[in-house]
């Protein structure tokens, strides 16, 4: 009995000693709720605070939300004047002359001038940086040289006088805009970088910050900081925000119970199909659009003799039933996809979703598919074939979809036997590369909302072109739309619809979803603006009522 | 006994080399590069291999490693851009140091607590109870008791913290009881089954003879004699809580170590897998060797040579 006694007096003392810390409020992180600061949730621990150096997304968050650039993508996702004062090109577009606004300042309140802007250009593309970003410059005079090493950093053509900075390009890029808005063109100041050298960015004390909000009490490796207000930010007035708690929480159940009992303001509830399943019914659901693509590429340079045979293509894509599939494998969360651009990536010149304007008409249609892979296999002289689908074993989703395929199209095409190969993410881009595949599944996310960031995959001399196909109409659409069309955004439509009709005539992809996701949004926070490309979450106007 | 000492840190360090080797060579068989970016062109990433010096051939990058190892310096994290190994290993280890403490100590007085109770009540309801708990405590595995604490405790009752670290002491509650677990299971078992036997010996006979109380016999003269043992099982306990936290860390959101090892392998950061070995075998080693120091010491039947 005593033993017994024992006990209980210990878990007596647990519950007092427990309730009352948690009672004196010794227990912190619940700050959301009965304040006005906001609390924001990240499903990975953030890895840098490095400009030009990140590649993840959610570091990408918190730089692009204490940072700004010259310009800013607005709630419409139309780049708007930030730091700029103004943003004029020339008539060829090849000269892009930027003014500054005055009084520009960093968060440690010296001067923020051109030659930071310069500086940042040059850094990432400087090869000695080592940034995985640096082709996003390509375009820009000289970049592609200095980033391979065979040109000097001070040749690439960004250039500052005084309040003015000069942009020359090497082609019109309709996209240059939008580079503008980037997180990884936010300016650096170099005498800042140099003399914090290898430290620089590994902490929040180690950054210097010129947007909406300043990090603190990041270390490098903690699972919890804050994002203060920035008061030498230049439209501090319109900050409403002083004070946004960022928390590292990795199990998605566990950030979602978190949302629930208030603790965060926003959750992502797509990770998998069953947490949106338990939770989509919830009043608080928002949509989350992002910008990306599962689509398939099929090796067509011979190496599987079938898959080289359009015939056969044709038939693969006629027997995928786009709907069904998205439903099973990611549980309606992605929508079936309608072509090679995905929805919410671009608006047309007339304003409308660039993927539906492009839309060549893919469909289901089991009938014609099990004809075209008759002729298909007569044209071969053969009466079966043998294909195998290479995917990520480490993605669930990855591991349905071809669990998906290969059962529907058995089923469909009579004498086609579909094998699965799954293998780690790296190996499968090593494969794809390598062209040591069949078909492959490959997700592709845009990197600005313009129609090339999808359109250059398959041009002239990519090095993206995994199947390896020559498509005559599909590489002339892509050259006039970056050529003559570069600054005739109408035109330009029009290119990009050519050249899907192109890629859908010759089946030489075969678009499975575009992915999308939803979230969990506290109603009385407002101002978020979501972008599917560049910075994802927009904290800048953010505010709890 | 120093000659002993100076003996074994000599072999650590070769066993350290050995560690370096292998797990250097290994790495070389996982596909890709720190690179996993389906956007870089070839000419980019030949660029970015230049510039970390991965297209050297493989024995000039591995003497590169230990001539840096042996200076102290571990590489530049691939993921975490710019990045000192040693920072990032320097600033996580001290937090799994702190719940691998934490769990240790919670563990064996739990442990120690209740294989006095279970053997003192020998065969009956109590000894029976504690017998299954502590079966089901070995078995059970920690992240599988995280999952059940996080559940129970942090949304059925919601009255724990169950993700972050460092913000305040009760976020290391659940954690450190999901870990705690296994160390007090073992604890038990072995202090039960060692008490038994101290209260079959003759010194205890003696002093039942002697008129002394039951509690007495216990706490004065038992209790003493199977904690040493138990000693000796605190180095291995400690390693395996250190190891072992790795999925933990992941359920509560804690930067550990463990967390920063599952997180570079998929990523392929080489520097960070090669250092977060290194520190893991040389504490392994470090804690072994301990443990036999101190087992010679307690125990003097036993000789180091």
């Amino acid at each position: 009995m005593e033993t017994w006694k024992k006990v209980a007096i210990g878990a007596a003392a647990v519950v007092v000693v427990g309730g009352g810390t948690r009672a004196a409020g010794l227990w912190g992180g619940s700050s959301a709720g009965n304040s006005k600061n906001l609390s924001f949730q990240l499903p990975t621990p953030i890895q840098t605070l490095d400009i030009s150096k990140n590649t993840d997304t959610y570091s990408g968050t918190i730089i692009g939300n204490s940072g700004a650039n010259l310009m800013r993508v607005d709630s419409k996702g139309k780049a708007q004047l930030e730091l700029a004062k103004s943003v004029k090109h020339s008539k060829d577009g090849l000269t892009y002359t930027v003014v500054l606004k005055d009084g520009l300042k960093w968060s440690d309140g010296s001067k923020l001038t051109a030659k930071d802007f310069v500086y940042t250009w040059q850094r990432i593309v400087n090869p000695k940086t080592a940034s995985q970003y640096a082709y996003l410059a390509s375009g820009v005079k000289n970049a592609d040289k200095i980033a391979a090493g065979k040109a000097a950093v001070d040749t690439l053509g960004v250039t500052a006088k005084g309040d003015t900075i000069t942009f020359e390009l090497e082609r019109p890029m309709p996209q240059f805009e939008y580079l503008l808005t980037f997180a990884n063109f936010m300016p650096q100041k170099e005498s800042y970088v140099n003399k914090e050298g290898k430290k620089y960015a590994t902490t929040s004390k180690t950054s210097l910050y010129s947007g909406p909000y300043k990090v603190e009490g990041w270390n490098g490796t903690n699972n919890s900081f804050k994002l203060i207000k920035n008061d030498n930010y230049w439209d501090a007035k319109n900050v409403k925000t002083k004070q946004i708690d960022i928390q590292v929480v990795q199990k998605p159940e566990t950030a979602v119970q978190l949302y629930k009992q208030g603790k965060i303001d926003r959750v992502s509830i797509a990770n998998t199909p069953e947490l949106y399943k338990a939770n989509k019914n919830n009043k608080d659901v928002v949509k989350a659009p992002e910008a990306t693509t599962s689509f398939i590429e099929y090796n067509q340079t011979g190496k599987n003799k079938f898959l080289a045979n359009a015939k056969i293509r044709e038939a693969l894509n006629l027997a995928t039933n786009r709907k069904e599939l998205t439903d099973q494998v990611t549980a309606g969360i992605s929508t079936p996809a309608t072509g090679l651009a995905p929805e919410d990536l671009a608006k047309t010149a007339s304003g409308k979703d660039l993927a539906k304007t492009v839309a060549p008409g893919y469909k289901f249609d089991a009938t014609a598919a099990k004809a075209a892979f008759q002729e298909g296999l007569k044209e071969l002289g053969e009466t079966q074939a043998t294909i195998t689908i290479t995917s990520d074993a480490d993605s669930p989703a990855a591991k349905s979809t071809v669990d998906y395929l290969q059962g529907s199209w058995e089923k469909a095409l009579p004498g086609l036997k579909v094998n699965q190969k799954l293998v780690p993410f790296s190996q499968r881009l090593k494969d794809s590369q390598t062209q040591n595949f069949d078909v492959v599944v490959t997700l592709w996310g845009g990197d600005y909302p313009e129609g090339s960031t999808f359109y250059d995959l398959f041009k002239d001399g990519a090095s993206y072109n995994n199947g390896q196909f020559k498509n005559a109409a599909y590489n002339a659409a892509v050259k006039k739309a970056e050529t003559t069309d570069a600054l005739n955004d109408a035109a330009r439509d029009t290119d990009y619809k050519n050249a899907e009709a192109a890629l859908f005539k010759d089946n030489n992809i075969n678009p499975l979803y575009f992915r999308s996701g939803y979230s969990l949004q506290n109603p009385n926070v407002t101002g978020i603006i979501l972008n599917t490309t560049g910075l994802n979450q927009d904290w800048k106007s953010a505010v709890k009522k | 006994m120093w000659k002993y000492i100076l003996k074994r840190l000599l072999l650590l360090i070769f066993t350290l080399f050995l560690v370096i080797t292998v797990t250097f060579f290994l790495m070389q068989i996982m596909p890709g590069t720190p690179f996993n970016n389906p956007k870089l062109t070839p000419e980019a990433l030949a660029q970015l291999k230049t510039t970390y010096g991965l297209d050297l051939p493989l024995w000039q990058q591995y003497l590169n490693y230990l001539i840096g190892a042996a200076h102290g310096d571990f590489g530049t994290s691939f993921q975490y851009q710019n990045q000192p190994v040693s920072m990032l290993i320097g600033q996580r280890l001290p937090v799994s140091a702190q719940l691998g403490a934490q769990a240790l100590v919670v563990g064996v007085i739990a442990g120690l607590f209740m294989g006095a109770a279970s053997a003192r009540n020998k065969n009956n309801k109590i000894d029976g109870t504690l017998g299954v708990i502590s079966t089901l405590g070995i078995s059970i595995p920690s992240f599988i008791l995280g999952i059940v604490l996080v559940y129970v405790f942090g949304f059925k009752w919601p009255l724990f913290p169950v993700s972050g670290w460092g913000d305040s002491f009760s976020q290391t509650i659940l954690p450190t009881i999901a870990l705690a677990v296994s160390p007090a299971a073992v604890t038990t078992r072995f202090v039960r089954s060692e008490m038994i036997e101290s209260l079959g010996s003759d010194y205890v006979q003696l002093a039942k003879a002697k008129g002394l109380s039951a509690k007495e016999i216990v706490n004065q003269h038992a209790y003493r004699n199977s904690m040493i043992p138990v000693l000796t099982l605190i180095g291995p306990m400690a390693a395996g809580l250190l190891t072992g936290s790795t999925l933990i860390e992941q359920i509560f959101s804690i930067p550990g170590i463990g967390q920063q090892f599952v997180l570079s392998i998929p990523s392929k950061d080489f520097p960070v897998i090669m250092g977060t070995t290194i520190v893991y075998s040389a504490m392994l080693m470090v804690m072994i060797l301990i443990t036999d120091i101190l087992t010679a010491i307690i125990d003097p039947r036993v000789r180091l040579q």
